[in-house]
């Protein structure tokens, strides 16, 4: 290849990203320290282009939320299934903006079995008010973490609580078997 | 009961509990892989000087974290939870509480707090956005 063509392929991938007001993505293994590292660039790159403190504290808030799932929960790790420290898993991560709103969308694999659980926990949250949101979060902050979980079961209805639309969700088969890709995307 | 010191990293808070002055702080943010792991040993700690040989009857407790994920929300739960059962027994347990003014996430959970651990005196401080 010669440096020309290269230059006109980087440039074809920028200029796609910058169309899409794309302001940070990654995708590669995420561990505690590489979100550490992404969570120093995205809170400077928000503050940057200047969006209110509210605003930056949701996205960032987010963003963590999203990017400690993918390492908590993703199937493709390299590191073995029962350990919940320095654990590194596969997913990818994009911020961008659309209209006036911020929008953060995450995909990683996972075990197909899991796709049913997942929706049943998101599709309430989508028609709940944000009343209802906080009222469930709450009640959850009070009662144990539910089976299954890593955290405390409150980091989807935290991305609910501090997006300013329904999330989003979808599945799409993978090429491997017993696994689907779920995305995640959240308006703030 | 010997002091409880733990540096912070860029993912978890400066810990600096003053025991021997009855004074616990809490800077910085907090989102580590393993929050339960994170905040499990702090919490031993506390019991333990809760329980100490002298009871300690005034405690003040200073949060100052600019975030916290949502699994850091449930240990800090679980903290706030533990001083408030022994200001219930008695002590004089007060909570300073910081937060940026224009944050309402943390506007309303320090409400939460009040409403839930009302046994503990809570004192908001606003501080100014940067």
């Amino acid at each position: 290849m010669n440096s020309n063509t290269m230059y006109a392929q980087y440039r074809e991938f920028c200029e796609i990203a910058c169309k899409r007001r794309v302001i940070f993505y990654y995708v590669g293994y995420f561990s505690q320290s590489i979100i550490s590292a992404m969570a120093d660039a995205v809170k400077m790159g928000v503050e940057h282009i200047g969006a209110a403190g509210q605003t930056r504290r949701r996205l960032f808030s987010s963003f963590v939320e999203m990017a400690q799932n993918i390492v908590h929960y993703s199937a493709d790790a390299l590191t073995p299934e029962d350990r919940n420290d320095r654990e590194m898993r596969h997913g990818s991560v994009c911020i961008g903006i659309h209209g006036e709103k911020y929008f953060l969308i995450c995909a990683n694999p996972i075990k197909t079995e899991m796709a049913e659980q997942l929706r049943a926990t998101l599709e309430p949250l989508r028609t709940m008010t944000i009343d209802e949101i906080k009222a469930a979060y709450k009640k959850m902050l009070q009662s144990d973490a539910p089976d299954g979980s890593k955290g405390a079961g409150l980091g989807l209805l935290t991305m609910a609580r501090d997006a300013s639309e329904p999330l989003e969700f979808d599945f799409a088969p993978s090429r491997e078997a017993g696994i689907t890709m779920f995305y995640l995307k959240a308006t703030i | 009961m010997e002091n409880l010191y733990i540096s912070a990293t860029p993912s978890s808070p400066e810990v600096d509990f003053r025991f021997t002055e009855n004074v616990l702080s809490l800077r910085g943010e907090s989102y580590p892989e393993n929050a339960a792991a994170f905040y499990s040993g702090i919490i031993s700690s506390l019991n333990e000087y809760l329980d100490g040989e002298v009871r300690p009857q005034a405690i003040t407790l200073n949060v100052e974290l600019t975030y916290f994920n949502s699994s850091s929300t449930k240990m800090l739960f679980t903290l706030f939870g533990t001083l408030n059962d022994r200001a219930a027994d008695g002590a004089d347990v007060t909570v300073n509480w910081y937060r940026h003014e224009d944050d309402d996430t943390m506007r309303e959970f320090g409400q939460d707090l009040q409403d839930d651990f009302s046994a503990m005196k809570f004192h908001e401080h606003a501080i100014a956005d940067d």
